[in-house]
């Protein structure tokens, strides 16, 4: 897989094969993994003595609808993406304009990722003896970052 | 009870007029230099005083990002969740 800049000031991923679209859908099955949604995790941060009651009941519907719109999103252009490779060697183009729904994309799965898994809390001789699946999740995670912060330096304004 | 119901009008006109933090928490996920593109984004704050509120946030666990009126500290919150970051509101003092 390479990344580079547009003019247009997006990015492009090129992709070689059919695991790298694979990669790219995962985000979105990552992003939805965990027990507990990210708007009803954000809206529990507040408390009932400061309205947590109406939080729930107004602010958190419109969160989980935002987050949910972003990976529909996303989805939306990897597929057709997907669709239009040849053999799984294509391009995948994020522009300006959706660069948003892609960083926080990447995020809602890095967040998911880091509740299942906690893997700001291990070191690398715990990340060896990790599960297949655990490291798997790991790699990934590490790759939304770094995606993540292609979309920060040169993309994000 | 003419003084009772003066007493209630008057710390209800109080608590309104408190004014509320906006908080941002850390969390070991949202990259550094994102907060402090969603601080300048959403409260218009030069680079550096976002970076030194992002800082704050980083170094201390917490850091007070807004000051104010309890409607707009609340449009506030919510702008920060959907940017991903763990927000509270509180009072201030």
């Amino acid at each position: 897989m390479n990344v580079s800049l547009t003019l247009e000031g997006g990015l492009r991923i090129d992709t070689k094969d059919a695991s790298d679209w694979d990669l790219f859908r995962s985000i979105i099955h990552d992003a939805n993994a965990r027990k507990v949604d990210l708007a009803s995790h954000l809206g529990e941060l507040i408390t009932s003595e400061v309205g947590g009651e109406d939080w729930e009941e107004y602010v958190v519907p419109d969160l989980r609808e935002e987050f949910q719109d972003e990976l529909a999103q996303i989805h939306a252009s990897i597929e057709t993406a997907a669709f239009n490779s040849e053999a799984g060697a294509g391009s995948l183009w994020i522009r300006r304009e959706d660069a948003f729904a892609w960083y926080g994309s990447f995020n809602q799965a890095r967040l998911a990722l880091e509740g299942i898994h906690h893997f700001t809390q291990m070191d690398d001789l715990d990340l060896a003896h990790a599960s297949p699946e655990q490291q798997a999740a790991y790699i990934r995670s590490d790759f939304y970052a770094n995606i993540q912060m292609l979309l920060l330096k040169h993309v994000l304004q | 009870m003419a003084d009772t119901d003066t007493l209630t009008r008057t710390e209800e006109s109080v608590s309104l007029d408190l004014p509320w933090n906006v908080v941002v928490h850390d969390d070991p996920v949202n990259l550094m230099r994102y907060v402090t593109y969603v601080l300048m984004k959403i409260f218009g704050y030069d680079e550096k005083k976002a970076d030194v509120l992002m800082m704050q946030v980083h170094n201390s666990g917490r850091s007070i990002v807004w000051t104010g009126d309890r409607e707009k500290a609340e449009l506030y919150v919510q702008q920060l969740q959907i940017h991903q970051l763990k927000t509270t509101l509180e009072k201030a003092g």
